[in-house]
Formats: C-alpha cells, sequence, structure tokens
C-alpha cells in the first residue's frame, strides 16, 4: 500500500549546506501507521513534511511513496500528481468559498459526478461532525470548526497519505484535547497512513504508533512512544521528551547484565540500562521526574554514603523548593553534593521546603548517556 | 502621591487645557476647509432665480452638453479602469509570484509612471500623436507612406491612452501587495489536492485578490476621470467634453455658479460611490492576510516566457517615459519641432522661458512656497487630528476622521467650485490670491495628512506616551519628546506625498489663480494654450526636474520606517 521511505535525504536553504533545515535524514514510514515528526521549531520537521508533499525538491536523497520514486535531487513529482492529503497548520480553508464548496473542490478536481460528489462531502462532514454547515463561509466557523474543514477537505478524496503541519496549535487547550482523540480514533478507522508535525511532546505521545524524534535537521530516534520516552537513545531525545535530571557519573563495572555506577558525589547504584559504554568511561544518569521517591527522613541521620556499601539506592537531601500543581507535586530536593533534582510525587505526599529526605532513584528506569571525552559536565538539574 | 494627582488634576480644571485648545483648532481648521464650503456648495446648487429650486440639477440632467459630458466621464473612467487592469495585474503577478528578470524596472515603471504628471505626458503625446504636426504621425504619413498607420491623440482612445500610464499604478500597487499577502498555504492545499498552476491561480489566487483588483480599480476610475489637465488639451481640441472641463467652460464670463455647483454636486457622488465601493472590496481584502506561519509563496519558473513579460514592461515604461519625456526634451531643444528637428538644437527656449517669459520665476516661486506651506500645513493638521482619532475617546473622533477623509471624493475643480461659493460670499476678498491656492491645497491632500499620522501612530503603542505623562510631564511635553519624534518618518513620508502632487496640481488651480498667484502647472497650460510649442517643452521639463530634485530629496531623506506610511497613503489616491 502507501508506505514512504526516504533515503539520506538533504535540504538546505539559501544554498548553505552548514545550515542545513534537513541533513541525511533517512526514515521510513509503515502503511496505515501514524507517525509524528517531533522537534523544536527550526529542527527541520516542517521542511521533511514539505518535502514529501513536494512543495519543495531535496538537494540530495530519495522519497519513494509505495515503491514509486516521488522526489530525487533532480526529479521531483509536484504535488497535484502525489495523490495525498495535507493538513496546514492554519487551516487554509478558502475563505471565499463555503464549507461544501472547499470540501468538493478536489472531487471536482478528479471529475467525480455531482451526486456522488454531493454524497460523499455529506458523509466526510459527518465524519468530523459537521453535519449542517455546509453553506457557511470559514469566516462564520471557530478556529476547531475551519480545522475539520480542512480535515474533510482532504480526507474526501481518500488520500493514501495524508501529511498535517500542526494541525492542532492554533486552537485552545480543551479543544486541542478533544480533536486529539479525534484525530487519533479518525486515522484508526480511515487506516489512512498518517504524518503528523508537531513540537508538543504530549501530542505526540499521545498520538503516534511511531515517533521520529527530529533534532538539527537529523532524525535522533524512531520509536514507539513508550521507547521514545522512556529510552531515549540520546540526551536530546531525553530532552526534548519531557522533565529530565541528569547526573554525572562514573561506570564503575558491569556485572550479570547491570551497571554499577558512581555518582560525583560518591553515591553508587546499580543501573539496569542498556548502552555500549565501558568501566572507566563518564555517564550521565538521566532520570526522570516521576521516577524518584521520597521518603521522610526522621530522626536518624542515615549519614554520608558508605562507598564500602554495593548499592546505596538511598541518598540524603533537603527539599528546597515546592511546587503545587494540581494532579501532581513537584519538589527540587538538594543532594549531598549541591546537586540538585526535580522530583515529582503524589500530591498526597507532602514535604515542606528545609524538610529532610531520602531520595531514592528507579534504577531500572533510567537511562544512560555517555558524555564526550572532553565534556566535564556539571550536575545538572532538571532541563524542560 | 494622592494630593499631587488631586492638584494636579484641580489646576488642569482652571484653564482650558492646551491639548483642548489645540484639538478645538484643528476642528475649526477642517470645518472651515472642507466642511463649509461643501455646504456652500450645496446650497448653490439649489440657489435658483427666486428661492430654492432644483432648475441647476434639470438642466445638467437633461441638458445635451452636460449629460454627455457625463457620459465622455464615465466612458474615460471605464476603459481607464480595464486598461489599468491589463497592464497593472500582469506587472504586479509577474514581480510578486514570477521569476521574472529586473523585477525592479517593474516597480520603477509603476512609480515614474504614477508620479510623471499627466498633463505633461498629455502636451508629450500631442506632440508626437496630433493628427496634422505630430512628429510620429508625420513620419508614418510622408516617410513610410502608411497614413493608416497613424494615431489621432486628439481621441478618446488618445484620452484613455495618456490617462491609463498614470493609473495603472493603482491597480499594480493594490494587486502586488495581495498577491504578496496571500498565504501560500490556501495555494498549496488546492495544489496537493490535484490543482496545477493555472487551475489553482484561477480558482484560488484571483478570486482571494480580486477585491484588491476591484479597489485598485475604482482607485484609477476616481482619479482619471478627475484630472482636468489631459481631459483639457487631449479631449477639448477633439470636442470630447467631460465634466471637470465643462465646468471650467461654465466660469467663462458670465459665471453659471448655480450649474456649475450642480454638476460638481453629480461629480463628487460618482467618486464617492466609486471610493465607497472600493473601501467595501478592500475590507474584504482583510481575509488575504489571514493565517499563522505560512510558507512564503515559491516563484513560478517562467522559463522563456519570462522574457515575454520583461518584454511587456519594458513596453509599458518606454510607452510612459522614454517616449513622453523623450518627446519633451527633444521639443525643447528644437528651433522648430519637426521631422528635422535635430539639425537646429538650441538653448533658446530655456532662455525664453526662465529668464524672458516674465511668468515663469514668479510661478516657480509660487508653486515652492504653496508646496512647502500646504504639505507642512496638512501634515501638522492631519498629526493633530489622527492623534485625535487614535489617542483619544473624544466623541464625534470618528466623525471627524472621516471629515478628514471627504476630500478624497473631491476631484480638484470641484473642490475650486465649492471655494469660490465658499470664499465669494465672504467678506474677504480671498478669490484669485496665493491664499484661496494654499486652502485648495491643504483642503484637497488633507487625508494625505491624516493618513500619514494614523499609520504612524497606530505603530506607538500608546503606553510610551502615557509613561512620559506618569513620570509628569505635560501633553505638550509629551508631543514634543515621546509622539512627534516616533512620528517624524511617517510625516515626512506624509509631508512627501502632499509636496508632490502639489507642486504639479492644476485641477484645482486652474479656477483659482490670478496673474499674480499663477503656479507653475497652469503656467505650463497657459503657454500650451496659447500655442507656444517649444518653449512649452522647455518649461515642462524645467517643471519636471522641479519635481525631480523634490522626489530626490525625498528619497534621499526618508528612511525605512517612513515606507509604510507612504505606501498606505499613496493607497489612499492622491493625483495631481
Amino acid at each position: 500500500m502507501a508506505g514512504i521511505s526516504m533515503r539520506g535525504l538533504s535540504k538546505s536553504y539559501g544554498g548553505d549546506t552548514d545550515l542545513a533545515a534537513v541533513a541525511d535524514l533517512s526514515l521510513d514510514i509503515d502503511d496505515g501507521q501514524f507517525v509524528t515528526l517531533l522537534g523544536p521549531s527550526g529542527c527541520g520537521k516542517t521542511t521533511t513534511l514539505r518535502l514529501i508533499a513536494g512543495f519543495i525538491a531535496p538537494d540530495a536523497g530519495t522519497i519513494h511513496a509505495d515503491g514509486r520514486l516521488l522526489s530525487s535531487a533532480g526529479q521531483v513529482v509536484p504535488p497535484e500528481e502525489r495523490g495525498m492529503g495535507m493538513v496546514f497548520q492554519n487551516y487554509a480553508v478558502w475563505p471565499h468559498r463555503t464549507v461544501f464548496e472547499n470540501v468538493v473542490f478536489g472531487l471536482k478536481l478528479r471529475r467525480v459526478p455531482a451526486a456522488e460528489a454531493r454524497e460523499r462531502v455529506k458523509r466526510t462532514l459527518a465524519l468530523v461532525n459537521l453535519t449542517g454547515l455546509e453553506d457557511r463561509l470559514p469566516g462564520q466557523l471557530s478556529g476547531g470548526q475551519q480545522q475539520r474543514v480542512a480535515l474533510a477537505r482532504s480526507l474526501v478524496v481518500e488520500p493514501e497519505i495524508l501529511l498535517l503541519d500542526e494541525p492542532l496549535s492554533n486552537l485552545d487547550a480543551k479543544l486541542r484535547e478533544r480533536m486529539r482523540g479525534e484525530l487519533k480514533e479518525l486515522q484508526r478507522r480511515t487506516g489512512i497512513t498518517f504524518v503528523y508535525v508537531t513540537h508538543d511532546q504530549a501530542e505526540a505521545l499521545a498520538l503516534s504508533d511511531r515517533i521520529a524524534v527530529i533534532h538539527g535537521g537529523r532524525l535522533q530516534q524512531l520509536g514507539t512512544p513508550q521507547e521514545v520516552y522512556a529510552r531515549p537513545a540520546s540526551r536530546v531525545v531525553a530532552d526534548f521528551m519531557g522533565l529530565i535530571n541528569l547526573l554525572p557519573a562514573t561506570l564503575i563495572a558491569r556485572e550479570a547484565g547491570q551497571v554499577r555506577l558512581r555518582t560525583a558525589a560518591g553515591w553508587t547504584m546499580l543501573a539496569d540500562v542498556p548502552g555500549a559504554a565501558v568501566p572507566g568511561q563518564r555517564v550521565e544518569i538521566a532520570v526522570r521526574p516521576e521516577n524518584i521517591r521520597l521518603q521522610a527522613r526522621t530522626g536518624a541521620d542515615p549519614g554520608q554514603p558508605d562507598p564500602s556499601q554495593p548499592d546505596q539506592r538511598q541518598q540524603p537531601a533537603t527539599v528546597t523548593e515546592s511546587t503545587y500543581l494540581g494532579n501532581i507535586m513537584e519538589y527540587h530536593v538538594v543532594l549531598g553534593d549541591g546537586a540538585v533534582l526535580r522530583v515529582q510525587t503524589h500530591p498526597g505526599q507532602q514535604f515542606a521546603i528545609g524538610d529532610k529526605v531520602a531520595v531514592r532513584i528507579d534504577s531500572s528506569r533510567c537511562s544512560l548517556f555517555e558524555v564526550p571525552a572532553a565534556g566535564t559536565q556539571e550536575a545538572q538539574g532538571a532541563d524542560a | 502621591m494622592r494630593p499631587a494627582g488631586k492638584v494636579g488634576r484641580a489646576g488642569a480644571r482652571l484653564l482650558p487645557r492646551l491639548e483642548t485648545c489645540v484639538m478645538a483648532a484643528a476642528v475649526v481648521a477642517l470645518i472651515v476647509l472642507v466642511v463649509l464650503p461643501l455646504l456652500f456648495l450645496l446650497v448653490g446648487s439649489v440657489r435658483g432665480e427666486a428661492g430654492l429650486s432644483l432648475e441647476h440639477f434639470t438642466e445638467a440632467l437633461s441638458g445635451r452638453l452636460y449629460v454627455q459630458a457625463l457620459v465622455n466621464s464615465l466612458v474615460l473612467g471605464a476603459w481607464t479602469g480595464l486598461f489599468s487592469i491589463i497592464i497593472g495585474l500582469p506587472m504586479a503577478w509577474a514581480v510578486s509570484r514570477t521569476n521574472v528578470p529586473a523585477p525592479a524596472l517593474f516597480r520603477i515603471t509603476a512609480t515614474l509612471s504614477y508620479l510623471s504628471p499627466p498633463f505633461l505626458t498629455a502636451i508629450a503625446y500631442v506632440n508626437l500623436f496630433s493628427p496634422n504636426a505630430g512628429l510620429i504621425n508625420v513620419f508614418l504619413r510622408d516617410v513610410v507612406g502608411a497614413p493608416w498607420l497613424t494615431f489621432n491623440v486628439f481621441s478618446m482612445g488618445g484620452l484613455v491612452l495618456v490617462t491609463v500610464l498614470h493609473t495603472f499604478p493603482f491597480v499594480f500597487l493594490l494587486a502586488s501587495s495581495a498577491l504578496q499577502s496571500v498565504d501560500a498555504s490556501y495555494e498549496e492545499a488546492a495544489q496537493i489536492l490535484g490543482a496545477g498552476r493555472l487551475r489553482t491561480a484561477l480558482l484560488v489566487t484571483l478570486p482571494l485578490i480580486a477585491p484588491a483588483v476591484l479597489a485598485g480599480t475604482l482607485l484609477a476610475f476616481v482619479n482619471a476621470i478627475a484630472l482636468f489637465g489631459s481631459q483639457a488639451i487631449l479631449g477639448l481640441p477633439g470636442r470630447i467634453v467631460t465634466l471637470p472641463t465643462r465646468i471650467y467652460a461654465l466660469f467663462d464670463y458670465p459665471p453659471q455658479y448655480g450649474l456649475a455647483s450642480a454638476l460638481s454636486l453629480m461629480f463628487i457622488v460618482i467618486t464617492v460611490a466609486a471610493l465607497y465601493l472600493q473601501h467595501r472590496f478592500l475590507a474584504r481584502r482583510s481575509y488575504v492576510t489571514v493565517g499563522g506561519k505560512g510558507a512564503r509563496p515559491q516563484l513560478i519558473d517562467l522559463g522563456p516566457a519570462r522574457w515575454v513579460l520583461l518584454g511587456f514592461c519594458a513596453a509599458v515604461f518606454a510607452v510612459a517615459i522614454v517616449l513622453p519625456y523623450g518627446a519633451l526634451i527633444a521639443v525643447s531643444l528644437s528651433k522648430s519641432w519637426g521631422l528635422s528637428f535635430w539639425k537646429g538644437l538650441t538653448l533658446d527656449n530655456y532662455r525664453f522661458v526662465l529668464f524672458e517669459y516674465n511668468v515663469t520665476q514668479r510661478a516657480i516661486l509660487n508653486s515652492l512656497l504653496l508646496a512647502t506651506l500646504a504639505a507642512t500645513i496638512a501634515v501638522l493638521l492631519g498629526a493633530v487630528i489622527g492623534w485625535i482619532d487614535v489617542r483619544t475617546k473624544a466623541k464625534g473622533r470618528r466623525l471627524l476622521d472621516y471629515a478628514a477623509l471627504v476630500p478624497l471624493g473631491l476631484p480638484g475643480i470641484v473642490m475650486a467650485v465649492a471655494l469660490i461659493q465658499f470664499w465669494l460670499t465672504m467678506p474677504v476678498a480671498l478669490y484669485g490670491t496665493l491664499t484661496i491656492l494654499l486652502l485648495a491645497y491643504i483642503g484637497r491632500y488633507i487625508p494625505l495628512g491624516v493618513r500619514a499620522a494614523n499609520t504612524s501612530l497606530r505603530q506607538i503603542d500608546a503606553s510610551l506616551e502615557e509613561s512620559a505623562r506618569v513620570l509628569g510631564a505635560s501633553w505638550a511635553r509629551t508631543l514634543r519628546e515621546v509622539t512627534l519624534p516616533l512620528i517624524r518618518p511617517g510625516l515626512f513620508a506624509g509631508w512627501l506625498l502632499v509636496f508632490v502632487p502639489v507642486i504639479q496640481e492644476l485641477s484645482a488651480s486652474i479656477l483659482l489663480f490670478s496673474s499674480s498667484s499663477i503656479t507653475l502647472a497652469v503656467a505650463v497650460y497657459n503657454l500650451y494654450e496659447t500655442g507656444y510649442t517649444e518653449p512649452v517643452a522647455a518649461l515642462a521639463m524645467v517643471n519636471m526636474a522641479i519635481i525631480s530634485v523634490a522626489l530626490l530629496a525625498a528619497h534621499w531623506l526618508a528612511s525605512g520606517r517612513a515606507r509604510p506610511a507612504a505606501d498606505g497613503a499613496v493607497r489612499a489616491g492622491a493625483s495631481g
């Protein structure tokens, strides 16, 4: 059917290869999947989408869809001959045409008989919950309704691939959440391959079968939402996928599939993480705030970590900041060596600023990133 | 803090505040300049031999001469509008959407065509295409032997040609700005659904920019029918009488003020109706800028066809600029204009118009003085009116704003008729003085001043002024130290936009001048009327030289920030 295969795709604007929007990007999108291109603004995700659509030509590399060569450096099938659908960030619903006229446009181009076209428009409008608004002009519709018109306009021609460029970013939070659910449902029902661009990691996690994290024009990781969130392939991915704490450490030994680590402050722990790091190498332990436990530490101070202990999972710390976020509590705690950790707990567990706590890291949910030889990174708190 | 505030407020109550006085003065000025003359025009048109009467309107609507003038004006306006699209739209599309070579040439062609005074172009074309003596006609008839190729410029065709050269930039300007602001995703959405370039252009782009194109066309129409000079120079010899020339004729002794007023009001109705439609279309244009980031449209690669477009533009440039000014220069340097004019090149004509023709120097001084004063006053008045509209909540400020825009709907000759009606009944003798010309110019071009000030003021957040007030600065001091420095580039642009048309103003001046208050444009026209072919060309070139110097100075002085205001005001539709 209609999978997309990108090989060695490169594109730079203004001929400056140092500032490539997309650099040597290879990515396979399977048929019928919901794949998200995720990354910060300017990372090249929209360029990638526009390359797939055929609005721009790659400097190098190829794009195949369903085995057919669509784009290569010298040869580009124009967008109108690709049979794809696209939903734009600003909807691009033509303001001078009614809802019906917008949606029927693609069918008219395909010379679908009027009666059938009317029937199909009606069906598609029902699919996106717009029944009864056929004769409205886009100016009379809300943002969410315009977004559905744009969707209907793309879906009515039954494309095998639908490209969506941040389609929800102009909607308010509540509507965004509802449209998110509808999009996912729609994709499941129609079986169309969705290529979805967003900078919102929560959106990507909620919607996708696969997430392709793009940064600096390069593909950083392709995986299921779980893989990308829990096992980020690099610090860049970890950073982008949500809050993360990074603790500088040294890998001491590998033992029985686990690695023994010692942090800068001398805190040792066994962690169950994959990776190619070898003993003696400097690494960073990445742990998400929700994978750290806090316990009240009353009376007896467990004291300084004892290096002779094989695995000291607990570490004394002091609460320096506490923020109530409704469904969770967020704390900043300072370890003995001054490193700050960001921790999220159930709101039932309350600590006050200045409270002495014991910190415990869930070492099965950590990631390890190798630090380049030159890099001597300071202990870092959470990065958003 | 609180006591200080109280003292300040109490002090303000005791004497009338400076800002109140300034604003009141601006309002009074606007009333005297625009509102009262219009009222007197209205009164004059319904005052018959015996009290109130509609006899003037009856005659204006039934007399063959007047109906013919009305029809001619409408025909002229319609053809001009149509050809403005035919020339302006392809050029706008070329620069905004294609990889046409030398896009700067397109913009320069449009700008120069707009700035070039139509009555000078008309004089130039008479020298080339008058039926008997026009150089090109003579050449075609006597040398080539193809009399059927000759072109009589004293015709509706000639009038449309010369007028279009001045008005197509309105369509060009509005269409190209609309084309640039159409969000590319509108077109991409059509493409991805399977529409090719041509279909996308016809089904999506064209409907989106249609309001802007129509608005430009209406501006072209309004400006075209208001031009007295070209219509007198080309129309009268060909017996094509239009509204401005008919109204002008009514001032031959004995002047028929009532009829002139009635015709003027009909003229206003046409113009205002067109401007109202233009406003409506332009308001609909707002939807072309809807949307978020939207990628810039890709330029269409035209291949070899781009040279065709370039050729088209070069042809327009030749017809609008090279041909008329080449002809004027040639005529001005020749002893006797004809096929062998180059055998007797001379500077005598310049010597004559500059040093022997005693009108020229006076006219130059008058024009420079009037243009400087009119531009300065119009801009200052515009700044105050704009400030009231943008910054205060004063009651009736919208009305004030509309009143200041009314002159856009007043053709120059109508403004002159209104001023005559008003000031003839006043106990001060202004008729024939420089003052009445000054009043006419300020009245006509106040909309440009208001537009420039409005645009600049809207770009400056009110908090910049408020923070000065909070720190204790008075209104006058805030104005002097914060507001005026910030809007100066915009005001300067507005100043030039008034200065340039005033120095070539003919339509109103022709009814208001006297031998002592003669202006440069009137001097050119009068010299032409008396039949001096070669000296007229020399004087026309002197006129152009002065305009060019003013424009070059403007270009040199204008900062980048001044430009948006300038664009906006040009769109408001000034004409000479």
